[in-house]
């Protein structure tokens, strides 16, 4: 026979420990995005990036006391850390490191918008689509389908032609076909989310579809949207400098990292650095936000790693 | 007797699969009085939970109620629009669900989830709601209230999960609550303490109850009347104690016989029912439990028995019992 071992508990004198924070899911993320440095660096620099295109104009008065569109005959194809200069100038003598600042406003903005106006529309149709099914589901997923077929290149070339690019409409061109796969992965999400029992119990108290959308299933799809958002700026930032380059999106005299490379690849026998800058930040900017985006969604689903 | 407060008439709900239509509630009728607890029993699949959802209108697609009315306060609630039918739900009728571990949304602190009824029905403002969230907690249970609420559903265990449950139900008082096997995913002991809680909740509130599980034991320990579904259809129902001791179906019968009993002699096995239960889409012939049915006699597979009156309070649906056999160990 064994008897009962006698078992001390330590019994907290107060029913509840002092000062135990509840952490909320998005602080947890949070918390392990925070560990995570190859993450926060990328996080850097694309908040570097965005602080950059919003103060171009003060930190060109500060830094480069030039103005982006400030011709200088005389001083052509300057090599960088030439007085006045600090990343030389290109083929009509304008200072490089000022167009560069400038040009991240067009990289940022039409990136930042573009994933905007995606994720909004794709989250309604997908939240749409996946809460209600049935038809409402297959006829807008059947739209997703085609959107996604059509061969976003030659979308861009007819858009490019029919619309005039700047900023706006060259994001919404862009957007206008990412809100596809959006749509698709939170649909996925929502048809997954929607299943589970607090759906059901927030019908049950009453809850309207329109509450139980965006209080219930939206904060829980809100993490694919986060993650492919971060993801699919550093595509836009691509798309739209390739864009440019092939003369399809904003174009001189506005300087952009796309078309600076295009002018560089004319006088690339002339000045091999023109065509080193603009590379490096478009380099860095797409790195940057799939890094980050990586992070992000690691910091989300720990079991991912 | 005690007022009605939900009378279901004849509720036939089908899923049109492109198998066949299951026939999930096959002709279900029922009332329920106010202040009662009203048990209904029966196998997984034998529409307990269809029924529940039904009452509700919120019946997973392809389910469609096909007939039958559900009558609160002499409203036909199947006749409501989709609009009229959300000031019923969470107003009249609230509904505790089997599983606490997902019926809580997991990005929402419990207080808020708690006092969400009260901001969807009486756009009270947030500080009140909140307040009077914290002070549901306290009333079902949840020690420190205050602090708790502002927890989120992965800090609570199963049982202070299936409290904050019946306290989301209760902020709007109720009349009348579903609770669809409240008990199940919890371990024996929180049982016992959600049990005592929806029996207090009876007393205090007077909330009338449908508990809806398949242990039998609970349905003794908590309802006065219960009714024994089978396939769809009501088979048996009745007071509590003379059902148990009285079966008048064989299906209850042998569900009694098949539980294990800490009096009955221990050398005797435990006798469980044979075969399986039906396909609901292609229901045997006559009465659906005939297969299965130790007692069954020729008229059971061609006839389909009502239920009707037998003995003094019991309604059986059984030909066996209705022409006055008792039903006994052969």
């Amino acid at each position: 026979m064994i008897s009962p071992l006698p078992i001390e508990v330590d019994l907290p004198q107060e029913s509840r420990a002092p000062a135990r924070v509840a952490r909320s899911y998005w602080q947890e993320a949070w918390g392990r995005l925070r560990q995570n440095s190859i993450g926060m660096v990328a996080g850097g620099v694309l908040v570097f990036f965005v602080l950059v295109a919003i103060f171009a104009p003060l930190l060109a008065a500060l830094i480069t006391h030039q103005n982006y569109q400030t011709l200088d005959l005389t001083n052509t194809f300057a090599p960088p850390l030439s007085p006045n200069h600090i990343l030389g100038t290109d083929d009509l003598g304008r200072d490089e490191l000022t167009r560069l600042l400038f040009g991240a406003r067009v990289s940022m903005g039409i990136g930042f918008l573009a994933v905007f106006v995606a994720l909004t529309i794709g989250a309604a149709v997908g939240l749409v689509a996946g809460f209600y099914g049935g038809l409402i589901d297959g006829l807008l997923m059947r739209f997703v389908d085609i959107i996604l077929a059509i061969p976003a290149i030659f979308l861009f070339i007819l858009m490019a032609i029919l619309f005039k690019p700047n900023t706006v409409t060259l994001a919404l061109i862009i957007a206008s076909v990412g809100w596809g796969s959006i749509a698709r992965l939170v649909r996925g999400e929502v048809l997954s989310v929607r299943s589970r029992d607090f759906m059901v119990a927030g019908a049950a108290l009453g809850a309207r579809d329109s509450r139980l959308i965006v209080r219930h299933l939206l904060p829980n799809v809100m993490h694919v949207m986060i993650v492919f958002g971060s993801l699919y700026l550093g595509q836009v930032v691509l798309i739209e400098a390739a864009l440019d380059f092939l003369g399809l999106g904003i174009s001189p005299p506005t300087p952009s990292w796309g078309n600076m490379l295009t002018n560089a690849e004319t006088f690339f026998f002339h000045s091999r650095t023109l065509a080193i800058f603009p590379g490096i930040t478009i380099f860095l900017t797409v790195l940057a936000a799939n890094l980050f985006g990586n992070a992000v969604r690691d910091a989300f689903d720990p079991r991912l790693r | 007797m005690a007022e009605t407060v939900l009378e279901v008439r004849n509720l036939t709900t089908h899923f049109k699969t492109p198998e066949g239509v299951v026939k999930a509630v096959d002709g279900v009728s029922f009332e329920l009085h106010a202040g009662e607890t009203l048990g209904i029993v029966g196998e997984s699949g034998s529409g307990k939970s269809v029924t529940a959802l039904s009452v509700m209108r919120l019946v997973p697609r392809p389910g469609q109620i096909v007939k039958g009315e559900v009558r609160l306060k002499n409203r036909d609630l199947t006749s409501l629009t989709e609009a009229e039918m959300q000031e019923i739900r969470g107003v009249s009728i609230a509904m505790i669900f089997q599983d606490p571990m997902t019926s809580l949304n997991p990005v929402f602190r419990v207080g808020w989830q708690v006092a969400e009824p009260l901001f969807v029905h009486q756009n009270m403002d947030r500080i009140r709601a909140l307040a009077e969230a914290d002070k549901m907690l306290g009333r079902v249970g949840i020690p420190n209230p205050k602090e708790r609420a502002r927890d989120f559903p992965h800090q609570f265990s199963g049982g202070m999960r299936q409290r904050a449950m019946i306290a989301m139900g209760l902020t709007t008082m109720p009349p009348v609550l579903i609770a669809d096997e409240p008990t199940t995913a919890l371990d024996v002991t929180i049982q016992a303490q959600i049990l005592e809680l929806l029996r207090n909740v009876n007393r205090e509130f007077g909330t009338a109850t449908i508990l809806i599980t398949h242990n039998l034991g609970v349905v003794a320990g908590m309802c006065k009347r219960v009714i024994v579904m089978y396939a769809g259809k009501i088979v048996e129902s009745g007071p509590t104690a003379d059902v148990f001791a009285h079966p008048k179906h064989p299906y209850t019968w042998a569900l009694l016989k098949s539980i294990p009993r800490l009096d009955a002699d221990q050398r005797q096995p435990l006798r469980p029912i044979e075969g399986i239960p039906p396909d609901l889409i292609d229901l045997p012939s006559g009465c659906s439990f005939h297969p299965r049915c130790p007692f069954k006699i020729e008229r059971c597979k061609r006839d389909t028995p009502s239920l009707i009156p037998v003995g003094d309070t019991q309604i059986a649906a059984c030909w066996v019992t209705q022409s006055g056999v008792e039903l006994k160990d052969a």
